[in-house]
């Protein structure tokens, strides 16, 4: 099997944002959406630190679709549009999505987003990569591990585009791959594991 | 139609709204849900908390109607006509909520032809539609008086009157995301609180029809199924009670977090006013004989449990959705602009609130609207017709 990830460092992760942007641009997200997020951990205000002074601490997290072996929003989709593919990421068939939002009110990491209106631009214009599909106006949209250039044996663009080189790419289940050494030598952790959702993304310090 | 027809400027009104529902229901469907007031963060708004709400209503009508049936109580047999009525449109209601909140209305048809069996909205859909039919079964054999398969529907009405709200108790319920959902005492509560809403409205409405001499019924009954409605208020209370024991007792983090979120955040208005007026209140009226022969009290205790209920819905579907599970600032983008007047940085927030839009109010006030017309022509129809038949009938027992 296929499980295809994304391994994320924290100790290399700056808060940039250069991964959120490049996704938005790459995938076509329309105004007021966003498939990658990168937060200030446990703070309430952006680049903020948690602790009491002297004893700071400041970590980024970036957060999108943690592609889910156990996926919560696959389970409650009542069609089907939310499916797991053959190479273990999870995905969303637009045709199928009724916009219920089960699945926004599912994922424990908040990684969906909805085109509660007729998506805007403010290019005016569609400026992804040709190969990603238009949403239309009522449907459920979230991070695809970029299937369309994994499809075609490319990196995801938030790995392409990182400037501090925070983020690997690979198949897990390839105990060779630098995301499965990683996972294993630098004992990466997922995000809210209690949840049992077994995601394929890592992260590690 | 009789109803209808009596009472000219309450119809009218009634029209009026429905009318205005549509047009702004219209202007979503152009709009697209952007025109509410749910975003990202709290994706679910007003239209599911009614959603919510009048399962239950309906709920407890056939319950009454059809454990009466089941259970030989003759005196409650009185009732089941309105109590089927009513039950009947508000599973409709309830149904047209779940419709006009989703966003691609025009794909529903997909839920036909590849259905998830593992989503519980799924079999939501399935049972409601079963309870609708096993609705107008009842509704048809009450009418043709036909005793027997009235006895025969009833014992398939009371299982799936039950399920109907578990199994939108497990919508919620099943989501292990959401710490103020994910509780197996969901489902009884969900129960209890259909019992006890949908008793108080089955009194409203049984003490409106009997002011407008469409329907008799003798203080004693409504005084007996106000004890009943005492007993199923302090049972969703106790229901409640252990719920929140549970999630206090541990003092783990996010139970705290919802704890105080529901005792002093946004939602905690709802939480007192549901459990001070909601439950204590009519419960310490209706504990009293004495006041259960006063139909004043019955429907003023009635009124405040049909809100109170209405309450709890409202914080038990929104409290969970202010703090995001993974919690870091800039937080959620809105998605929703139009409604946030928000762009840019503005339209991230780290908590996420929700306040229903104009459009929203005025789409559900359409809805009641064509439920109270809806209940008038019912009632004219199937109650009216056949006034005086009944109202004999009743004499026998109510003297017996």
């Amino acid at each position: 099997m296929t499980r295809l990830a994304i391994v994320i460092s924290k100790d290399r992760c700056v808060g940039c944002h250069t991964c959120a942007l490049s996704c938005k641009m790459q995938n076509n997200i329309p105004e007021g959406l966003m498939w990658n997020r990168v937060l200030t951990e446990g703070c309430d205000v952006t680049d903020g630190a948690q602790g009491t002074y002297p004893n700071l601490t400041r970590t980024y997290l970036p957060v999108a679709c943690q592609h889910c072996q156990n996926a919560a929003c696959q389970r409650v989709c009542p069609t089907g549009a939310t499916y797991k593919d053959d190479k273990g990421r999870v995905e969303i068939d637009y045709d199928k999505c009724i916009g219920c939002r089960m699945c926004m009110a599912a994922c424990p990491y908040n990684a969906r987003v909805f085109n509660w209106s007729e998506p805007e631009r403010l290019t005016q214009a569609n400026y992804g990569d040709a190969r990603v599909p238009v949403r239309p106006k009522g449907v459920v949209e979230k991070c695809t591990l970029c299937k369309e250039r994994t499809d075609d044996g490319e990196k995801p663009m938030c790995v392409i585009c990182c400037p501090g080189h925070a983020r690997f790419y690979g198949d897990l289940d390839d105990p060779e791959s630098d995301v499965a050494k990683l996972v294993r030598d630098k004992h990466a952790t997922a995000l809210l594991e209690e949840m049992g959702t077994q995601p394929s993304v890592h992260y590690f310090e | 139609m009789e109803l209808l027809k009596r009472n000219k400027a309450l119809t009218g009104v009634l029209a009026v709204l429905v009318v205005v529902g549509v047009g702004c229901y219209i202007a979503q469907l152009v709009g697209g849900l952007a025109m509410t007031g749910m975003n990202n963060g709290t994706s679910w708004g007003l239209y599911i908390t009614c959603f919510m709400f009048f399962v239950g209503l309906s709920a407890g009508g056939l319950i009454v109607a059809s454990s009466a049936s089941i259970f030989h109580i003759k005196k409650f047999k009185q009732v089941a006509m309105p109590a089927v009525i009513l039950s009947t449109v508000c599973i409709c209601i309830a149904g047209l909520f779940v419709l006009i909140d989703l966003g691609g209305l025009y794909r529903v048809w997909r839920i036909l032809t590849g259905p998830n069996p593992t989503s519980p909205l799924i079999w939501d859909i399935c049972v409601i539609t079963c309870y609708l039919v096993i609705n107008i079964f009842y509704l048809h054999f009450m009418r043709k008086g036909n005793d027997h398969a009235v006895s025969i529907v009833s014992r398939f009405a009371l299982p799936v009157a039950i399920l109907v709200h578990s199994v939108t108790a497990w919508i919620f319920g099943l989501e292990n995301a959401k710490e103020g959902w994910y509780t197996a005492i969901l489902a009884p509560i969900f129960v209890a609180s259909a019992l006890d809403s949908g008793l108080a409205l089955l009194l409203l409405a049984l003490t409106g029809l009997r002011r407008k001499g469409i329907f008799e019924v003798s203080q004693d009954l409504i005084a007996s199924l106000a004890g009943l409605l005492a007993t199923c208020v302090a049972v969703d209370a106790f229901f409640i009670g252990c719920e929140l024991l549970t999630t206090a007792y541990p003092g783990t983090e996010a139970g705290v977090l919802i704890l105080s979120e529901l005792t002093a955040g946004p939602t905690a208005p709802f939480f007192w006013i549901e459990i001070l007026c909601g439950l204590v209140l009519p419960f310490c009226i209706l504990v009293f004989a004495k006041n259960r022969q006063n139909s004043v009290l019955v429907c003023v205790a009635s009124g405040l449990i049909v809100l109170g209920v209405f309450f709890k819905r409202i914080w038990l579907l929104f409290t969970s959705f202010i703090t995001p599970d993974v919690y870091g600032a800039p937080g959620l983008i809105s998605g929703s602009s139009v409604a946030r007047h928000a762009q840019g940085v503005d339209s991230f927030a780290v908590i996420s609130s929700y306040a229903p839009t104009a459009i929203e109010i005025f789409v559900v006030l359409g809805v009641l609207a064509l439920g109270f017309l809806a209940f008038m022509a019912l009632t004219g129809w199937l109650i009216g017709a056949g006034k005086n038949a009944t109202a004999t009938e009743q004499a026998a027992p109510a003297t017996a």
